[in-house]
């Protein structure tokens, strides 16, 4: 992972986990306080309803009142004293009654407790109906009906005016839809009815202000809990699945005067606009947070640019430095610490380069030294018999003429082997100087090292003490795209070397070998052995650990295989002998880099 | 002197006007239309109020229970009540024109008879019956709606040879003009119009706009009709028993149906619910037929109730005609009744439920003899009469044997009445409380 890459994810991590944060804090604080304001608003709604239920018990009361009241029932009581108590002609006043003051029960009730008229159950006359539960006060009681369901009221109790003995009228209103409808209620919230008629719950006897409700099941647990308590309860609802139809719910158990609940009235506040508001709070969190992460990312990208670019341009810089190009520069955007590395970075080139300008002068000096040297003294060598042979003859010049003839013979002959040995010198210089381009070609290596092998065998042989030649070639063809003569001569170079490193005899091992797209070409002996400095200079030109010799044998090898694309390197440790490690691309990688 | 003779005269002429006068008043008039307003069916077979109109029987029953000729001036038996011979009158007509003939009337009487115990043929202008059985009450049982004489025109409309003919049915109203030719002489309105399928609030509600001329009162309704001084003509003898009948098949053990004959509680219906109309009765015949009426106990017996039922508790219905409002109340009391004495009852309509444990009917008795009475009541409760006799002793055998089973458990007899209209002369109710129209006139008919 890059450094930009690295940073832009810091940055946006950084930044996302921020927002997200915020945002979640936000938004469970506003729906803490959103919730909070709506459970406010449902206890204000659940109050408002117990004002309405009382109020609604005390309309059946005024009701029942006005019944009790109406100059029909004075007359009746009337009539029911002049009669001697002949209830018969009442039979149906009850439902008359009822009918004209709206009530749905209504009962007239003589003085020992006996129905004399009944709206509800008219064939109840005669029965008995227990008024002693019942008081003043509208309560509430489970009503018996012909067709054998029962159904919950609100009843009240009075007494006719002036009758004696005394007559009753009991009356109610029914707990059903048009009950729930009197309860005024907000358009979010809806007022259920549980009349209690069973004793497991029964999701169709929950009623709403619209009739039966399909997601009744759901309240189960609310209204028996309630049932069960007598208290008032409160959760949450979940209608359906989606959290828009959850309602907060309160159940309020309705009791009879006796303290059994006979009733449960739900209160169900609708949480819509609560989870509608949530989910846009959540959402708009969502979007700002998306837009801020969008921006940091964009803020990151720039921000990364502007730190990683530099250092990029650095990396780049430095890996051209590796690759050799020394006088590299970086561009000094800023003058922070970046800027301070970037003209570090500079500076450093730029000593490099001079560095290397004043190793390259003192290298080409230390070689033009060397090569003086080395010149001076492969000169040197012919230049003194020379110098020798001249003064003999000069001092020749005093003897007798065939003293002079004999040593003039000598001295011809030294000087002319001299001059050859000058010339040879000279020669090997300038060929040197003048190394050929290679001419490629397809080359099958193993022909190439078998033709050396063939050529320095003999002379292996003869040498004394004889030296060893062990020939390992890879027999699979291994060819490369080279100059042969080239080869020979570099191969020969390196055989030469191996047997001049051992002059008491010895192993010289040629092998040859690939590794991957490469021809290896090893060439060991069983010498001396180098030291790691001599190991280092010993590709330098005219640089030689043998008494004689140009010191140009490795330099042309060197140059050889450099030409070729190859590498060369020595391995040898003092003691152990050394090997020089030739390595060839092969053609076919050749033909791929190409 | 003169001035004192003179005066005499003028007195005296005054007083033969007035009289002449009164006279005129109080002679039937012919013409007018005679509203008739009734709950049911005008011509619902067998006593729907039309029927006594537009058809004939062969006997009839005058309104003090007499037996008289109708169809046939004249009948015999032979063969010690085995057959019996009606000899038809001549000279009736059909309201199409066709004469009436012996086939004719065999024809109708055949199409009327569903379980009868008797055979009939026609020979000669002769109605022959014969049956397996003796049949000493066939006459009486012959003056029964149910065995008018009636038959339908080519347009699927009533014919009969009663006083009036058919003239439409239509929008509920049915349609009856005077029969010029009736054999028993042209009746004196006009037109008849029944209004039929009328709730009684709205009978009463035309009567009381003067709308209607003849309009139905409850029994229930019977007493507060006589408290608003309704003009009212009341059946001499309650003809409507009201009864409870217990399925056999569903109820087999006899225990058990006598634990439901004494849960009810007969008193308290006759008290409050028909106002002490009409009478309590255990037995099938009422009291005034039969005279033996009082030897049938009523009084609930709770205790015994719960104790011949035992642990029983299979849940029945009591099935009731839920378009009659009383009889929804007479059911729902009774349900009542019954649980008090731990049965488990619900009341059910009998459309619902036709095949009930228990159903709550009201029949009607048309016969006004005592023998045919109660083989008509038995016939209405799907069986026959055990003994055969019509004196006092057997029939109560009868009677009693029928009602020992508990299969049916009668409660009460309830009467006829009828608001009648002031201008309405003339009006007779038969002794089953059927009013006889024929012979009613207008008194303002021009």
């Amino acid at each position: 992972m890059s450094l930009r890459q690295r940073l832009l994810l810091v940055f946006s991590l950084t930044v996302v986990l921020s927002v997200a944060a915020v945002a979640w804090i936000v938004s469970l604080r506003t729906r803490q306080a959103f919730a909070e304001a709506n459970q406010k608003h449902t206890v204000a709604l659940v109050d408002q309803f117990r004002r309405d239920f009382d109020e609604q018990a005390e309309d059946v009361a005024a009701r029942v009142d006005h019944v009790a009241g109406s100059d029909r029932l004075v007359r009746i009581a009337f009539d029911l004293t002049q009669t001697g108590g002949d209830p018969s002609p009442y039979l149906s006043e009850a439902a008359v009654l009822a009918g004209d003051h709206q009530l749905d029960f209504l009962e007239i009730i003589s003085a020992d407790g006996s129905i004399v008229s009944s709206a509800q159950w008219p064939a109840r006359f005669g029965y008995r109906e227990d008024l002693h539960s019942i008081g003043n006060q509208p309560t509430l009681k489970r009503e018996e009906l012909p067709d054998g369901s029962s159904e919950i009221g609100l009843f009240a109790l009075r007494t006719v005016r002036g009758a004696e003995p005394k007559l009753y009228v009991l009356g109610g209103k029914r707990l059903d839809r048009g009950f729930l409808a009197n309860l005024s209620a907000p358009a979010d919230t809806q007022v259920l009815l549980y009349p209690v008629l069973t004793s497991t719950f029964n999701p169709h006897a929950l009623i709403s202000t619209v009739g039966e409700l399909p997601q009744a099941a759901q309240y189960k647990s609310l209204v028996e809990s309630a049932r069960s308590s007598g208290q008032e309860v409160r959760s949450t609802i979940y209608v359906t699945d989606r959290r828009e139809d959850s309602v907060d719910a309160t159940a309020m158990p309705l009791k009879a005067p006796d303290g059994s609940v006979l009733a449960v009235l739900v209160v169900a506040n609708s949480r819509r606009g609560l989870v509608e508001l949530q989910q846009h709070i959540r959402a708009i969190g969502y979007g700002v947070a998306g837009v801020s992460i969008l921006l940091a990312i964009a803020a990151s990208l720039w921000i990364t640019s502007r730190i990683s670019h530099p250092i990029e341009q650095l990396a780049a810089a430095a890996t051209e430095v590796a690759a050799g190009n020394w006088d590299t520069q970086v561009e000094i955007s800023s003058s922070d610490e970046v800027g301070a590395l970037a003209r570090s970075f500079n500076h450093m080139t730029q000593q490099l380069s001079e560095q290397r300008e004043r190793l390259v002068q003192s290298e080409r000096v230390a070689a033009w030294r060397e090569l003086a040297r080395r010149l001076a003294h492969e000169l040197k060598n012919p230049l003194f018999p020379l110098q020798l042979t001249v003064e003999n003859l000069i001092k020749a010049r005093n003897l007798s003429p065939a003293e002079f003839d004999e040593i003039f013979r000598e001295s011809t002959g030294t000087l002319t082997a001299e001059i050859a040995n000058l010339k040879n010198v000279i020669a090997r210089f300038s060929d040197f100087s003048k190394m050929p381009k290679p001419q490629l070609q397809q080359v099958n290596m193993v022909e190439v090292l078998r033709k050396v092998a063939t050529l320095y065998e003999p002379v292996l042989a003869r040498h004394h003490p004889p030296i060893d030649f062990d020939v390992q070639l890879d027999i699979e063809a291994r060819t490369v795209s080279a100059d042969p003569d080239l080869l020979h001569r570099a191969l020969s170079n390196l055989v030469l070397n191996a047997m001049d490193a051992m002059p008491n005899g010895g192993t010289l091992t040629m092998e040859l070998g690939s590794r991957g797209d490469s021809i290896e070409i090893r060439v060991s002996d069983t010498g001396s052995g180098m030291t790691p400095e001599e190991c280092d200079r010993l590709f330098t030109p005219y640089y030689t650990t043998k008494q004689h010799g140009t010191g140009l044998g490795l330099a042309i090898v060197q140059s050889v295989v450099s030409d070729h694309h190859g590498t060369i390197r020595v391995e040898s440790k003092p003691g152990h002998g050394s090997t020089f490690v030739v390595d060839l691309p092969s053609l076919a990688a050749r033909v791929a880099s190409a | 002197m003169k001035l004192t003779v003179s005066r005499w005269l003028v007195v005296i002429s005054l007083l033969f006007a007035s009289a002449l006068t009164t006279a005129a008043r109080t002679r039937p008039r012919y013409g007018g239309t005679l509203h008739v307003e009734t709950r049911t069916d005008p011509l619902k077979s067998p006593d729907g109020i039309a029927r006594k109109l537009l058809f004939d029987t062969l006997t009839q029953v005058s309104a003090n229970g007499e037996l008289l000729p109708a169809l046939a001036v004249s009948w015999e038996s032979q063969s010690a009540n085995h057959r019996w011979q009606f000899r038809l009158r001549s000279g009736v007509h059909f309201h199409d024109g066709s004469p009436l003939t012996a086939e004719a009337a065999v024809q109708s009487l055949s199409a009327s008879c569903k379980h009868c115990a008797w055979h009939v043929r026609a020979v000669g202008d002769s109605v022959i019956f014969t049956g397996d059985a003796p049949m000493p009450e066939l006459p009486a049982e012959m003056a029964r709606s149910a065995y008018a004489i009636a038959r339908q025109d080519d347009n699927g409309n009533p014919d009969g040879t009663g006083p009036f003919r058919f003239v439409a049915n239509s929008n509920g109203i049915l349609f009856l003009s005077a029969n010029d030719d009736s054999w028993q002489g042209r009746p004196f309105v006009d037109t008849v119009e029944i209004y039929g399928n009328r709730t009684v609030r709205e009978q009463w509600l035309d009567f009381s706009v003067g709308k209607a001329d003849l309009v139905e009162v409850p029994p229930e309704l019977l007493r507060q009709a006589q408290q608003d001084r309704m003009p009212l003509a009341v059946a001499a003898r309650p003809s409507d028993l009201l009864a409870i009948s217990v399925s056999p098949e569903q109820i087999a053990d006899e225990h058990l149906r006598e634990s439901i004959a004494l849960a009810l509680d007969r008193t308290a219906l006759f008290n409050v619910i028909f106002q002490k109309q009409g009478e309590v009765t255990a037995s099938l015949l009422p009291n005034a037929l039969s005279g033996y009426a009082f030897l049938f106990p009523s009084p609930a017996n709770l205790s015994r109730s719960r104790e011949l039922r035992g642990t029983q508790s299979i849940p029945m219905h009591l099935s009731v005609d839920s378009s009659s409002a009383v009889l929804q109340l007479v059911a729902e009391r009774l349900a009542l009744n019954l649980r008090d004495a731990g049965w488990n009852v619900r009341v059910a309509s009998q459309a619902a439920n036709p095949n009930a444990e228990l159903a709550l009917q009201l029949v009607h008795m048309e016969a006004a003899e005592a023998t045919s009475a109660l083989g008509e009541t038995l016939e209405d409760f799907g069986a026959r009469a055990r003994d055969e006799g019509s004196d006092p002793a057997t029939l109560y055998r009868s009677e009693h044997s029928f009602l020992q089973s508990h299969t049916v458990i009668p409660l009460l007899y309830l009467p006829r009445a009828y608001g009648v209209n002031v201008r309405v002369q003339n009006l007779v109710l038969a002794p089953d409380g059927t009013p006889l129209l024929a012979n009613v006139s207008l008194e303002d008919a021009k």
